[in-house]
């Protein structure tokens, strides 16, 4: 299993960095068990994450955000622990149910987030962190059928 | 970082996304092509070449393109769709709306045709 670790106390560069995986985490890329589209998948939805964290979340000291990915069984394996306050999750997270209205200006990310990943969980730790970690399979092929 | 745009003879405006069309950078997107609808302009040819991300907010940002200029049958194009942007529209199926061209220049040649 090949694994990434990183740290981040400044989140623009911390969504930055996740934008080009391919670069920073070539060798599973190399060995073959991820696909360009995986990786990119993967990038689409640590950037959606972060960003959700950058724009809504609050931090009562310096931001910290730790991000570790690794690759298994044409999978991808990644979690997100940050020092915010943290979300009331099932609040930001649609329901499949739920309409959206055509061609939407806002709303798309968490959306997204779920329709590329297989597994979602959002945790506090026992350090009082939150932790947002999801796996995403090579042999997905997500979309969403909601927006026209 | 603003965004590189250019006119042609046939009215049709083409915005060069460059690297990034996200959260930080939308507001100045729908600044610059807003300026240009309320010119009279109506087709619109979005250069991905150079995108590497393209989010939800940005993605937003287009579809308050098209809203702006469809009620006047207006168009809004993609051309030369990078990698990264291809898993975007191709995850939220944009490519039933937004016509997709290999190049800018062919995207150019079908709007004045």
């Amino acid at each position: 299993m090949s694994a990434l670790t990183k740290t981040y106390t400044d989140l623009d560069q911390a969504i930055n960095e996740v934008q080009s995986l391919g670069n920073t985490w070539p060798t599973a890329q190399l060995n073959g068990t991820l696909d360009a589209e995986t990786l990119h998948c993967t990038s689409l939805v640590l950037h959606e994450w972060i960003a959700n964290l950058h724009q809504h979340a609050e931090f009562r000291a310096t931001p910290k955000v730790e991000v570790e990915l690794s690759s298994q069984e044409h999978r991808v394996y990644c979690s997100v622990v940050d020092n915010s306050e943290g979300f009331e999750i099932d609040a930001y997270f649609p329901n499949e149910d739920d309409d959206l209205e055509a061609f939407p200006e806002r709303g798309m990310g968490l959306r997204i987030i779920k329709t590329c990943t297989d597994d979602i969980s959002y945790t506090t730790t026992e350090d009082g962190l939150h932790c947002f970690e999801f796996i995403i399979p090579a042999d997905h092929d997500p979309w969403l059928n909601t927006l026209f | 970082m603003s965004f590189d745009v250019e006119t042609t003879a046939s009215e049709t405006v083409i915005i060069h996304v460059g690297e990034a069309l996200d959260f930080r950078n939308a507001d100045e997107f729908k600044s610059t092509f807003q300026e240009r609808v309320e010119e009279g302009a109506r087709q619109f040819i979005l250069d991905f070449s150079d995108t590497e991300v393209l989010d939800s907010t940005g993605l937003g940002s287009i579809f308050s393109l098209y809203r702006a200029v469809s009620p006047d049958d207006g168009k809004v194009a993609f051309a030369d769709v990078s990698e990264p942007v291809q898993v975007v529209v191709q995850l939220t199926r944009t490519y039933k709306v937004f016509r997709q061209f290999p190049s800018v220049e062919a995207a150019r040649e079908a709007f004045s045709g």
